[in-house]
């Protein structure tokens, strides 16, 4: 299979930290491939170096065989990339900003017309078209901004966290949009924060934490080295305080028992992983009562790739979201 | 080169259009040089007795320094626009894409310039009905577009290029407004140099605002000055020629 990316060593270091750390991965021509982590873990980072919009400190990035570095013009003319924030003024119109773009990779008028058509109604904004931008809602907005990225028909399309803040049914009509592409032929990267995205979207998906591939596979092979089923015991708040030292008594006892697979603390609780939950649940209570462990809550699932963050981490995704959505709201209202 | 016309062209039009959109932009910009016009004119009407008056109107001798006063106002508003493309995510959506660096810079300050024009031909207007008039004719009010508008992309393009890299609107508008009125008033703007103290007139030497004033009032009062008109073009063309430079180089960088 013919590589559209390839990375070797990748590197971008702020102030001497590094955001992103000798990340050397390679996507296949067609891919849907994810990034996938919390906020902060350089997703982010990783992607504007693959757009051009950012040097990488050292390492590579190959787009289709093109350096980002020294064949940065090259790169810009065969992707097309849809930002975190919407990339959408509120003074034109859907129409004006689809076109201005068109200008802007350098298309011909008639061929404009044409694509801006095809990307509208692709994405579902005929009809608001002539509208001013600033009358559009966020999944509006969100569509026509990846429509620009579109306009130059890229055989590349990156999608900086593509449904961040959008409803479940935009969301899921969203990713429709982005199934559609794919099946023409287009390569897709995309990074989120949602597990079920990166499950159900990608062929293909990297975890990242602190600016490193953690795992990568697709989301089965991925789950697959979670086995069987999770049980996520909640500790009351008290008990939290203690948690190391009640997670070291529980996991000794839990371990020496037959379908117990692994043991791992998140930031409420721990999650058991077992292989027949039917006859684990009364075991693991069983065990827990004897430690003289109180239990909060008690919740019975199947391994997602949230565990196999865990399983790499040591922290649940959810929790480092939350804390990490939370200070964004607080920068914007301060800012 | 024609990727440089194109991506001037476009990056131009994209603000001219939104500009012409907004009628309330059009509003304020229209009647903020009618003020000036009207207040300087008012109130510094007996100063034009002083001995260094070369004229009895102060209509006649601001009507100059107003349209080099306006450019530098003008200038320093333009980083507020790069601020706000920077904030929508517009400008580093235009930057992934193949635009030329040098015509998309271009755009936005040839943009600056050709509303700071607008407001030139608006002053001239009103100046025209209050007695002043322009001794060389439409010759001279061309001249004087082209010596504006160089140090309008001068100014602006220093402010743009500072503006990408602060990146927000704050430490932007301190520097604007740190350096605006030292640079109108360390020139001939508002009043002749020779009633101003020597420091200051030697000052006046290295501020590129005075260049401009010094070349356009003559175009106004009596006629071609063209050792004046040349000093002029060749000091807010080096001017331009550098803030596009350092602007293009702010952009490329912006990311970084």
């Amino acid at each position: 299979m013919k590589q559209i990316v390839e990375t070797r060593n990748l590197t971008k270091k702020y102030n001497g930290k590094s955001a992103v750390g000798n990340v050397s991965i390679d996507i296949g021509e067609g891919e849907i491939f994810g990034l996938l982590g919390p906020n902060g873990a350089g997703k982010s980072t990783m992607i504007r170096m693959l757009v051009t919009l950012t040097r990488p400190t050292s390492g590579s990035v190959l787009v289709a065989g093109y350096d980002v570095v020294k064949e940065a013009r090259m790169v810009r003319e065969i992707i097309g990339y849809s930002q975190q924030e919407a990339g959408v003024g509120e003074d034109s119109t859907g129409r004006t900003y689809l076109t201005l773009f068109g200008h802007f990779y350098g298309l011909d008028g008639q061929t404009i017309r044409r694509r801006v058509d095809e990307m509208l109604a692709l994405l579902e904004l005929t009809d608001a078209a002539d509208r001013l931008t600033g009358t559009y809602s966020g999944g509006m907005r969100k569509r026509l901004e990846i429509a620009a990225a579109l306009i130059n028909k890229p055989k590349l399309l990156v999608l900086d966290e593509p449904t961040l803040g959008l409803d479940i049914q935009t969301r899921a009509r969203l990713w429709d949009h982005i199934r559609a592409l794919n099946s023409d032929g287009m390569s897709i990267l995309l990074t989120t924060h949602y597990l079920e995205e990166a499950d159900k979207l990608c062929n293909r998906v990297a975890i990242i934490d602190y600016g490193r591939i953690v795992a990568m596979g697709t989301p089965n092979a991925l789950k697959g080295e979670i086995h069987g089923d999770v049980v996520s015991l909640t500790l009351p708040p008290e008990e939290l305080d203690q948690r190391e030292k009640t997670f070291e008594k529980v996991k000794q006892l839990l371990s020496d028992q037959p379908l117990v697979r692994d043991v791992q603390p998140t930031n409420d609780g721990l999650n058991v992983y077992v292989d027949q939950r039917g006859a684990a649940v009364p075991l693991i209570l069983h065990v827990v009562e004897d430690a003289g462990v109180i239990i909060e809550d008690l919740n019975l699932s199947r391994a997602s790739l949230d565990d196999v963050f865990i399983k790499y981490t040591g922290r649940t995704m959810r929790e480092e979201r939350g804390q990490a959505l939370g200070a964004k709201k607080m920068m914007m209202s301060g800012g | 080169m024609t990727g440089l016309l194109r991506s001037t062209w476009y990056s131009l039009g994209r603000l001219v259009r939104a500009f012409v959109r907004t009628p309330f932009w059009i509003l304020i910009y229209s009647i903020q040089p009618l003020i000036w016009l009207l207040l300087f004119t008012q109130i510094f009407q007996s100063i034009t007795v002083l001995p260094g008056f070369s004229t009895s109107s102060y209509v006649q001798f601001f009507a100059p320094g107003l349209i080099v006063t306006l450019a530098v106002f003008n200038s320093n508003f333009s980083g507020m626009q790069i601020i706000q493309d920077i904030n929508f995510g517009v400008f580093e959506k235009m930057l992934v894409t193949p635009v030329d660096r040098y015509g998309l810079i271009l755009g936005s300050l040839l943009y600056v310039a050709v509303i700071g024009i607008a407001q030139i031909v608006i002053v001239l207007g009103v100046s025209f009905v209050m007695g002043a008039h322009v001794a060389t004719g439409v010759g001279g009010v061309l001249l004087t577009f082209v010596i504006v508008s160089l140090l309008t992309i001068g100014i602006a393009g220093l402010i743009t290029a500072l503006a990408l890299r602060v990146k927000r609107a704050e430490p932007l508008i301190f520097v604007t407004n740190l350096i605006t009125l030292p640079l109108i008033f360390l020139s001939g703007a508002l009043i002749p140099a020779s009633l101003t103290p020597s420091w200051v007139q030697t000052a006046m030497k290295f501020n590129p605002v005075n260049y401009a004033v010094l070349a356009v009032r003559p175009l106004f009062l009596t006629g071609y000055d063209w050792t004046a008109s040349a000093q002029a073009l060749i000091v807010c063309g080096a001017l331009a020629f550098v803030a596009i430079v350092i602007a293009t180089l702010a952009a490329r960088r912006f990311g970084d």
